[in-house]
């Protein structure tokens, strides 16, 4: 009885996915944790995923302070690219360790007084340093739309939004660890966390992960730069960025959680990074 | 037991079967529909008591109230961005044409609850303006041989325009208050309104106090969608009428459809990408599809009490326009 209904039934399915297995009544229960692959992941069917690479791509050039737009982008484009990054992970040693133990940068699993401990020029240290200094005035969407607040909030690993829309549970910690990195990316590079710093490190990445955000944030990053920072970021930054890139190993396979006393000039050394060319702040960029 | 399995099957073909699904409500099925006294109660003996659906979801009743509250903390402030979005500004249209059907004169006292951000407070001040402007009109025109100073009195003796109107907004939601209040400034509307915080399903007003009661886009939040519309008939006067604009069950398969896909894939990455908010749009597309269909809902609105039920579907049954008096 059951069968026959089922054939009966199974004509008037909806075509290839489109009415949405994310939204229909058996991925609810999926919902409450069921059949859900990591904590936080919301299913998506490749049409919305298409919408939401659309959208959050034309949101983030309308608004660049979302910056969840920025990481929505990311993950609903990376897929193939986060599975080859994932294999090269899996091929380098310390990589695969990093897969392994999943470890993750955020306030709650820094200690930060033994980074404050640490020797001057450190990876940690310097990671501090870093935090401390850069404040980056955001709108917090989240808080914003309870308390309409613009907070001039401080850099911090938690800034970072957990990943949705990836569906696969190991890339999802791929991309989240490439966010956790990205900060530990600007201490390495010397580069602050003005538009023109942030576009040379998406230059890096790029050219590191070739991720369609970073290459997109990177392409598209520079229109609203005025001439003359266009000049320095295209005569010298850039240069800098895709030449080191190159040269450099995979920075995600780096366990950054262990050689926070590592000098960083030694990092860079051990990298093949070169002096960062000066980042001038002329105002804003 | 095959019968059994066999509902479970129809709920996994998606919700355009939820008709059907509706009237496979055995034992042991998805708890519980926030039916009337005969309905659900009597057929789902095995379900608890005190669960609800919140979406696609089952929560207890505790909790839905709870977490629709949030849903709309978190939505108040892009509330009419994302309408205007969502439905391509066809929103207005439909509210609009609630108050043509409304046909408010000076005088009449309207609650406007789950009103929020007033939408329909500021379109009943609106129109009920316009018709007292045009009453004064035609009684000067009316008047034969009338001064240049009685012009002028009737002109500038203008304790009202309203001629007697009030609005109250009543809505559970401080933050869509709040909203509602800045527009309200924002568009010069003072006098004639006020603003209560209060539950549907329990109204802090007296009996027969109002002339018509509106609730749009409101009542599939409610968890007990039938002691709202038992407070409604407690409230309004008699002859008083109540008005429900809500989203309704489409009737053509083929609109259906779209509907459909434009609901599960548009509207969450709509709500993503504009509001940075997935889950609350989630949620309100799938409520719309949990409310009952407009035959249903005419149903429990006679049985709190109205007479002269008629419904009426707009643009092919994506929203309804119910109306029944308090006789």
């Amino acid at each position: 009885m059951a069968t026959l209904l089922r054939s009966a039934l199974r004509p008037l399915r909806p075509l290839g996915g489109r009415r949405g297995p994310a939204a229909d009544v058996p991925l609810r229960g999926v919902r409450h944790g069921a059949g859900l692959l990591y904590p936080g992941h919301i299913p998506t069917s490749p049409l919305q995923k298409a919408l939401l690479a659309a959208g959050s791509a034309g949101m983030s050039l309308y608004n660049p302070y979302r910056h969840d737009m920025v990481a929505v982008l990311g993950e609903t484009t990376g897929h193939r690219v986060l599975k080859g990054l994932r294999d090269q992970m899996r091929k380098d040693p310390e990589g695969a360790e990093i897969l392994q133990e999943r470890p993750r940068i955020s306030l709650s699993t820094l200690d930060l007084d033994k980074l404050r401990s640490l020797p001057e020029g450190s990876l940690g240290q310097e990671y501090l340093r870093f935090l401390d200094v850069n404040v980056v005035i955001s709108v917090s969407w989240d808080r914003a739309l309870r308390r309409n607040l613009h907070s001039a909030q401080r850099v911090s690993p938690d800034t970072r939004a957990p990943t949705r829309f990836v569906d696969d549970e190991e890339l999802a910690y791929v991309i989240q660890r490439y966010r956790e990195v990205h900060d530990v990316l600007h201490t390495l590079l010397g580069m602050p966390t003005n538009i023109l710093g942030e576009i040379v490190v998406k230059w890096f990445e790029a050219v590191q992960t070739g991720l369609p955000m970073c290459i997109l944030g990177a392409l598209f990053g520079p229109i609203r730069l005025s001439a003359q920072s266009l000049q320095v970021l295209v005569s010298e930054l850039i240069p800098w960025a895709v030449q080191n890139g190159r040269r450099a190993p995979c920075v995600l396979n780096l366990y950054y959680e262990r050689r926070w006393e590592q000098p960083l000039l030694a990092l860079r050394e051990e990298l093949g990074i070169t002096e960062p060319p000066a980042v001038h702040v002329r105002g804003p960029a | 037991m095959a019968t059994h399995r066999s509902c479970a099957l129809w709920s996994y073909c998606g919700r355009r079967w939820s008709r059907v699904m509706r009237c496979c409500r055995l034992p042991g099925f998805r708890s519980s529909w926030p039916r009337g006294p005969l309905g659900a109660r009597h057929l789902s003996q095995e379900k608890q008591a005190t669960e609800t659906h919140f979406g696609f979801e089952t929560v207890s009743e505790k909790e839905k109230g709870g977490k629709v509250y949030h849903v709309f903390e978190s939505v108040a402030k892009k509330y009419d961005v994302m309408n205007d979005m969502m439905s391509l500004g066809i929103h207005r249209i439909w509210k609009d044409l609630l108050l043509w059907k409304m046909h408010p004169f000076p005088g009449t006292q309207l609650l406007d609850v789950a009103g929020g951000t007033g939408d329909i407070a500021f379109r009943f001040l609106n129109y009920v303006r316009a018709q007292h402007k045009r009453k004064q009109k035609r009684q000067l025109r009316a008047q034969q041989n009338v001064s240049w100073e009685e012009i002028a009195k009737k002109y500038h003796n203008e304790e009202d325009p309203l001629g007697g109107s009030r609005v109250v907004v009543c809505d559970i939601n401080k933050e869509m208050l709040k909203i509602g209040k800045q527009k309200a400034r924002a568009q010069g509307h003072k006098a004639g309104l006020a603003w209560v915080l209060g539950d549907a399903e329990e109204l802090p007003f007296d009996d027969d106090k109002f002339d018509v009661y509106s609730i749009a886009f409101g009542i599939r939040n409610v968890t007990h969608i039938d002691q709202a519309l038992q407070e409604a008939h407690r409230v309004l006067k008699p002859g008083g009428r109540f008005l429900c604009l809500e989203f309704s069950q489409v009737n053509n398969p083929l609109i259906s459809r779209l509907y459909d896909l434009y609901s599960f894939q548009v509207i969450p990455v709509l709500g993503e990408v504009i509001a940075g908010d997935w889950k609350s749009y989630q949620y309100l597309v799938e409520s719309i599809r949990q409310f009952p269909s407009q035959e249903e809902f005419k149903e429990m609105i006679e049985d709190a009490g109205f007479e002269k039920v008629t419904y009426e579907s707009l643009t092919s049954g994506i929203v309804a326009i119910h109306s029944g008096f308090k006789l």
